[in-house]
C-alpha cells in the first residue's frame, strides 16, 4: 500500500500559529496577581560570599521578598547532587544566581535588584579543564566526596576537581601499536559556548492552598521537572503539575532544571502566590547552563595502506561549576570515541572536571560535537602523513556490520546503517573530485574538508514513552504524547506516524502543542534525537491497539471476522470487496444497529515503548549498550580563504545521513540545515571569552556572535536509507546529527587552505594569522 | 526591561529643547538629549546609565534637514544613518554609516547620536573629519558653529546642556576620490577591528581611523608621513603606523599585533588605490 503521510512534506501542525505570531510561549502568559522574580547574579567567578546587603532592596516599592542562598538550602543535580539553586556560602562561576527579588512588577523587581550589594572574598580560579586536573589546582568543590549520587554510575574523586572518569578498554593496545607502521597525535581544545535558543528560559510557579505545585516552564523535560521538584520540595509526585507550551528552541539547554527550583522557592517565600522568572538574554547566557568545554589528545596508529590499528583518546571535559549532565556527556564521548571507524584496539580515558565557568548541560550532539572534532582533525593529519586522500582514508576504515563499537556492541545493518554509502553520496554532493584545494588566484584559495560522524543516545536503560489516541465521532483522532515541541516538528512527525497507521488523512489527526504532566502520557525527555523513535514506537502501539478495537467493532457492523477486514482512507472494508465498508465515524463511538441497540463506545488506543536491551557501561572497560541504534553520516565544507588577511567565506556545507527512512523530507532537511548552521557558528565564531579572573567578557549578542542570514553558506543535504528494523517505518533519529562533524569539516578545509594545523575552535581570521606567524622560522 | 521610570519630551524648537534641559537639570533629573535611543535604551536596560528625563531632538526642524544649502551639504543631527545612506549625498558618509551595527539599528541611529555615543568607535565621524566639516551646536549660551577637527578630540567636547543641531560639509569634498574599509573580528556586523576612511584632496591623501586606538581620530602627523612622496608606499605606511596618537589596543575584537598587521595591509592597499 502506498504511504499516505510517511515520506511526505507534511506542513507542521503548529505552522499557522507560528507564522501569524499567535503561538504562545512560557513567558507570554500573564495573569492578574502574578509576581515577578528577578535574579541577582555573581560578578565574581570564584569567591566566598562575605555578606549580602539587601535592606535597601527589601524596602523598595512593590518588593514582596528577597531570597538568598540560606532561604532554602538544598543541593540538586540529575547525576550528582552538588548544586544549590541559589549560591550558598560561595560562588563558583560568573553569572551564578545569588539572590532573587520578588516584586509586583518586573520593573520594580529589576530596580530593587540593582540595589543589592554582594561582598565577595575572591578565591583562586580553575581556568581550564587541563588546569583542573593538576595536583595543586584550587578546588571548585571542597567536599566532593560528601555529595549524594543521583545515579550509581558516577565516580567523583575526593579532594580533586574530577567529577567522573569513564574508561574504554577494547582489544590489545600493545598489539595495535605493534601492527602500526605510523602513529599520529593531535591535541585539541574547544571552549565553553552557549545554546542561544531564540526563547530565553522562563519558569512560573505557584503553590496552591492544598500544597499542589503548579509550574509553567520552557523545558525539554517536563516529567523530570516534576520528579525533581517533588523530591527537592518534599511534595508527592502527583501533586506537582508541570505545563510546557511551545518551546522556542532547546538544543539540550532546556533539559536541565534550574529556574523551576528558583520559581518554586520564590513562590514559597510569598505564600504560594504565582511567581514568574524569565531570563534576560544576558542571564540566559551567563547564568543558565551552557555548552561544555573539551581538551583532547587523540593518537592513532595505522598501517602504510591507511588501515587503522590502534586508537588512544584522552578527553578532559569541562563541565563548569556544577556536574549537571556533564558526566553523562563524558560517557557519551567515550562510547563513541573512535568515530564510525573499524578499530579493534581502543583505549580511552574521559575525565569530567569542574572549572570556574558557567556550568554545562546537554548541548545538541551530547558531547559528540566536541570529541568528533578531535577525531576528525586527527584523521586528516593521518591522511596527510600517509599521503592518502582524506575521504578515501575514511572510506577505507569505515565501520561495517559485524564489527563492534568501542563499548563492544555488535553491529548490524539495522543498528549501524551504511557509513560507506554516506561517504560515497557526500563525495558526489560536494564535488570532491574537482580537487580539495584550488588556487583561484588573487590571494584566494578554495578548499574542502570532510568529516564522519555517528551517534546514538545515552539514556537511562529504563527510559520510556507512552501515547494515547482517542477518537472523535466524526472519525478523526486525537493524539496525546508527552514529547515537547521544541522546534523540530516532533509532534507533527508523531501525528504522521499515527495517520499512516490508521490510514487517515493527516488533517484528521489532531494534536495539541502543550504538554501537561497530569494529562499527557509519560515521556522520558525530549532529548537525544530519540522522540521520533521512542514516542513514535509508543504511537504505533497505541494505533495498533485502536485498530484492534476498530476492526472488532467493524466486524460486528459488517458481520464478518475481523481478519477479513482492512483499513484505508478512514474506512474499514472487506478485503475481497473494498466497496463493502463502514466509515470510522460510524464505529469509533460505538456502532448503533437500526433498532437502536449499540455495541461498543469510544475507541481509545494506548501504547508504550521502553528502550530495548540497554545496559550501563562497565566501569573498567566501558562494555555496555548505551543506545538502541546508531545514526551515521558524513559531512563536508567548502571555504574560500583570502591569504592576504586570512578572512574566509564558507561557500558550501553538505551532509549525508543514514536516516533509515525520511519521514518528512522538508522538516528533516530543515533540521539538518539548522544543525549545520549551528555547528558552523561554533567552528567559526562562537565561544565564551573569559578574562584572567574567569569573568565572562562577551555576555551579550553584541559580542557573542552567531551566524547571521547573510553569512549562511549553500546547504546541501542528502540521505541514505538503510532501514532501522526497530524504528517507526525504519526511521533513525536525526535531529542533532547535522551539527556533529561540521566544524571538523570546516576546520579541515581551513587548515588545508592555510597550510597550518588549526586544532581549536572557533577559527577566527586572527587565529589563522597567529598560527601562520608561529610557523614562520 | 528598563528598571527605572523617566520622562520623555519632544520639543519642536532648538530654544525649547535648551530650556527644557535647563529646567529638568535644575529639578535634578539628570536629563539626556535623545536621538535614536539605541545606546540609551541598551545601557539603561543593563542599568549602566540612569536618567529622569530624555529630550528627543528629532522633532526640531533644523535637526531633520538633509539638503544642500548653497555650497554646503547640511545634515541634521536627527537624521538616521539609513536616510544618509539612501540619499547618498555624501557617498563616503553613506558607506561608513551603512556599516555601523545592522540595518534595523541604522534605521534608528542618528548622525548626532553616533557622533556623541559612548561606544568608542563612532565611525560616522571619520568622513566628517576628512572633509573639515563644521558642527552647529546649540546650548544655554546660544548657537555656534565650530570646525569638527576642533570640537572632536577623541570624542565630541560638548559642554553641559549643549547638543549637535547640524553638520555642514563643503560640497567640494563630497566628490573627492575615497576609500572606505572596515575589518571586523569576523562577522560583517560587528564593532570594527578597524575602520579606515580616506579621501584624496588634490595630491594629498587624508585618512581617519576607528579601532586603531581607543578613540576615532585623524592625525596630521600620520598624514604627512603617508604623503611623503620621497619614500615608497611601504616605507611611508611603516613610518605612519609607528606614530598613532594612542596605543593600539588589544580587546575582544582582536590583539594589537593583528590590528597592526591588518592596518599595514589596508593602508598600503589604500595608498595604491588612491594614487593609481
Amino acid at each position: 500500500m502506498e504511504f499516505l503521510s510517511i515520506g511526505k512534506d507534511v506542513i507542521r501542525k503548529d505552522a499557522w500559529e507560528k507564522v501569524t505570531g499567535r503561538a504562545t510561549y512560557s513567558a507570554d502568559v500573564s495573569s492578574p496577581g502574578i509576581l515577578h522574580g528577578v535574579l541577582v547574579t555573581s560578578t565574581c567567578a570564584h569567591g566566598k560570599i562575605k555578606s549580602i546587603d539587601y535592606v535597601e532592596a527589601s524596602n523598595m516599592p512593590g518588593v514582596k521578598a528577597v531570597l538568598t542562598g540560606d532561604y532554602y538550602p538544598i543541593l540538586t543535580g540529575s547525576v550528582l547532587e552538588d548544586h544549590p539553586p541559589l549560591a550558598a556560602g560561595k560562588v563558583r562561576y560568573y553569572g551564578e544566581p545569588v539572590a532573587i527579588v520578588v516584586a509586583r512588577s518586573e520593573a520594580e523587581a529589576s530596580a530593587a535588584a540593582t540595589r543589592i550589594k554582594v561582598y565577595y572574598e575572591k578565591l583562586p580560579t580553575v581556568d581550564s579543564p587541563s588546569a583542573a586536573i593538576k595536583p595543586d589546582s584550587p578546588l571548585v568543590h571542597e567536599h566532593l566526596d560528601q555529595y549524594k549520587k543521583a545515579i550509581p554510575e558516577v565516580y567523583p574523586e575526593a579532594n580533586s576537581n574530577i567529577v567522573h572518569l569513564v574508561k574504554i578498554r577494547k582489544g590489545d593496545m600493545n598489539q595495535g601499536w605493534m601492527d602500526s607502521d605510523i602513529t599520529v597525535e593531535g591535541t585539541y581544545s574547544l571552549p565553553y559556548a552557549d545554546h542561544i535558543a531564540m526563547e530565553t528560559r522562563s519558569a512560573r510557579a505557584e503553590i496552591l492552598p492544598d500544597e499542589q505545585i503548579v509550574i509553567h516552564t520552557s523545558s525539554q523535560s517536563p516529567f523530570a521537572v516534576r520528579k525533581l521538584i517533588s523530591q527537592n520540595f518534599g511534595v508527592d509526585l502527583g501533586k506537582v503539575v508541570v505545563h510546557v507550551p511551545l518551546v522556542g528552541g532547546g538544543y539540550g539547554g532546556k533539559a536541565a532544571v534550574q529556574l523551576e527550583y528558583l520559581a518554586v522557592m520564590a513562590s514559597q517565600a510569598v505564600g504560594g502566590q504565582p511567581v514568574m522568572i524569565t531570563n534576560t538574554r544576558e542571564q540566559d547566557m551567563a547564568g543558565s547552563p551552557s555548552k561544555l568545554a573539551l581538551e583532547a589528545i587523540v593518537k592513532l596508529g595505522a598501517k602504510k595502506n591507511g588501515t587503522l590499528t590502534a586508537g588512544e583518546y584522552t578527553f578532559i571535559v569541562g563541565t563548569g561549576a556544577y556536574a549537571d549532565s556533564g558526566p553523562r556527556m563524558t560517557n557519551s564521548m567515550a562510547m563513541s570515541c573512535t568515530g564510525p571507524y573499524k578499530l579493534d584496539n581502543v583505549w580511552c580515558d574521559a575525565y569530567c572536571v569542574y572549572t570556574n565557568h558557567t556550568y554545562a548541560t546537554s548541548f545538541r550532539g551530547f558531547g559528540h560535537t566536541s570529541c568528533t572534532f578531535a577525531v576528525e582533525r586527527t584523521m586528516d593529519k593521518l591522511a596527510a602523513l600517509l599521503n592518502i586522500d582524506p575521504l578515501e582514508l575514511r572510506r577505507k576504515n569505515a565501520i561495517t556490520p559485524g564489527e563492534t563499537t568501542p563499548t563492544q556492541v555488535v553491529l548490524t545493518p539495522s543498528n549501524l546503517g551504511d557509513v560507506p554509502a554516506c561517504l560515497d553520496k557526500l563525495k558526489m554532493l560536494i564535488n570532491w573530485d574537482e580537487g580539495v584545494c584550488i588556487d583561484m588566484g588573487n590571494s584566494r584559495i578554495r578548499a574542502k574538508g570532510v568529516a564522519c560522524l555517528w551517534k546514538t543516545s545515552n539514556s537511562p536503560t529504563d527510559a520510556f514513552a507512552s501515547a494515547v489516541v482517542t477518537f472523535n465521532s466524526d472519525g478523526s483522532a486525537n493524539l496525546q504524547v508527552g514529547a515537547v515541541e521544541i522546534g523540530p516538528s516532533t509532534r507533527t512527525t508523531l501525528a504522521q506516524i499515527l495517520a499512516e497507521r490508521l490510514r487517515l488523512d493527516i488533517d484528521r489527526i489532531h494534536i495539541d502543542m502543550e504538554v501537561n504532566t497530569r494529562t499527557s502520557p509519560h515521556d522520558w525527555k525530549t532529548v537525544a534525537s530519540m522522540s521520533t523513535f521512542l514516542v513514535g514506537r509508543a504511537v504505533e502501539e497505541a494505533a495498533n491497539d485502536a485498530i484492534r478495537q476498530i476492526l472488532s467493532l467493524a466486524a460486528m457492523a459488517i458481520r464478518c471476522s475481523p481478519e477479513d477486514l482492512a483499513l484505508d482512507s478512514g474506512r474499514v472494508y472487506v478485503k475481497d470487496n473494498p466497496n463493502f465498508y463502514v466509515d470510522y465515524a460510524t464505529i469509533v463511538h460505538g456502532f448503533k444497529y437500526p433498532n437502536g441497540n449499540t455495541v461498543g463506545s469510544q475507541v481509545i488506543g494506548r501504547g508504550t515503548y521502553v528502550m530495548p536491551h540497554l545496559s550501563p557501561m562497565d566501569r573498567e572497560t566501558g562494555k555496555g549498550k548505551p543506545g538502541p541504534y546508531l545514526t551515521p553520516g558524513a559531512q563536508a565544507v567548502e571555504i574560500e580563504l583570502n591569504t592576504a588577511d586570512y578572512t574566509y567565506r564558507i561557500l558550501k556545507a553538505a551532509t549525508v545521513l543514514d536516516a533509515g527512512k525520511v519521514l518528512n523530507p522538508k522538516s528533516a532537511r530543515g533540521l539538518v540545515m539548522g544543525a549545520m548552521g549551528m555547528g558552523l557558528g561554533l567552528g567559526s565564531r562562537e565561544s565564551f571569552i573569559y578574562d584572567q579572573q574567569q569573568e565572562l567578557q562577551n555576555t551579550s549578542l553584541r559580542t557573542y556572535k552567531v551566524l547571521r542570514i547573510g553569512e549562511q553558506p549553500e546547504y546541501l543535504v542528502n540521505w541514505v536509507e538503510t532501514p532501522n528494523a526497530i524504528g517507526p517505518y525504519g526511521a533513525r533519529g536525526l535531529a542533532e546529527h547535522g551539527i556533529i562533524g561540521i566544524h571538523a569539516a570546516l576546520v579541515n578545509a581551513l587548515s588545508r587552505a592555510a597550510g597550518v594545523e588549526l586544532d581549536q575552535v572557533p577559527v577566527i581570521p586572527e587565529l589563522i594569522w597567529e598560527k601562520i606567524e608561529e610557523s614562520k622560522p | 526591561m528598563i528598571p527605572f521610570d523617566f520622562e520623555y519630551y519632544l520639543p519642536g524648537s532648538v530654544e525649547h529643547a535648551i530650556q527644557q534641559f535647563q529646567n529638568l537639570d535644575q529639578q535634578g533629573k539628570n536629563p539626556m538629549y535623545y536621538g535614536g535611543g539605541t545606546e540609551i535604551i541598551s545601557m539603561a536596560r543593563m542599568a549602566n546609565i540612569s536618567t529622569g528625563a530624555v529630550i528627543d531632538i528629532k522633532d526640531i526642524p533644523q535637526c531633520k534637514v538633509l539638503e544642500f544649502q548653497e555650497d554646503h551639504l547640511v545634515i541634521g543631527a536627527g537624521v538616521t544613518l539609513t536616510q544618509i545612506h539612501e540619499s547618498n549625498l555624501y557617498p563616503l558618509l553613506a558607506q561608513a554609516g551603512a556599516r555601523v551595527a545592522d540595518h534595523t539599528i541604522q534605521n534608528k541611529i542618528t548622525l548626532g547620536g553616533n557622533l556623541c555615543g559612548t561606544i568608542i568607535y563612532r565611525e560616522a565621524v571619520l568622513p566628517l573629519l576628512l572633509a573639515d566639516s563644521e558642527v552647529v551646536l546649540a546650548g544655554p549660551v546660544g548657537c555656534k558653529t565650530l570646525p569638527i577637527n576642533q570640537i572632536f578630540k577623541e570624542r565630541m567636547q560638548l559642554n553641559k546642556g549643549e547638543f549637535i543641531v547640524q553638520v555642514r560639509t563643503l560640497q567640494s569634498f563630497l566628490s573627492c576620490p575615497y576609500v572606505h574599509v572596515k575589518r571586523t573580528k569576523e562577522d560583517k556586523i560587528h564593532y570594527p577591528l578597524l575602520t579606515i576612511c580616506a579621501i584624496q584632496v588634490g595630491n594629498q591623501v587624508r585618512t581617519a581611523f576607528s579601532g586603531v586606538c581607543d578613540f576615532p581620530f585623524r592625525s596630521q602627523e600620520m598624514e604627512s608621513e603617508l604623503n611623503n612622496s620621497s619614500l615608497t608606499v611601504e616605507q611611508r605606511v611603516d613610518n605612519a603606523i609607528t606614530i598613532t596618537p594612542g596605543l593600539i589596543p588589544s580587546n575582544l575584537e582582536g590583539s594589537a599585533g593583528y590590528r597592526k598587521f591588518i592596518l599595514r595591509n589596508l593602508l598600503i592597499s589604500i595608498l595604491y588605490t588612491l594614487e593609481a
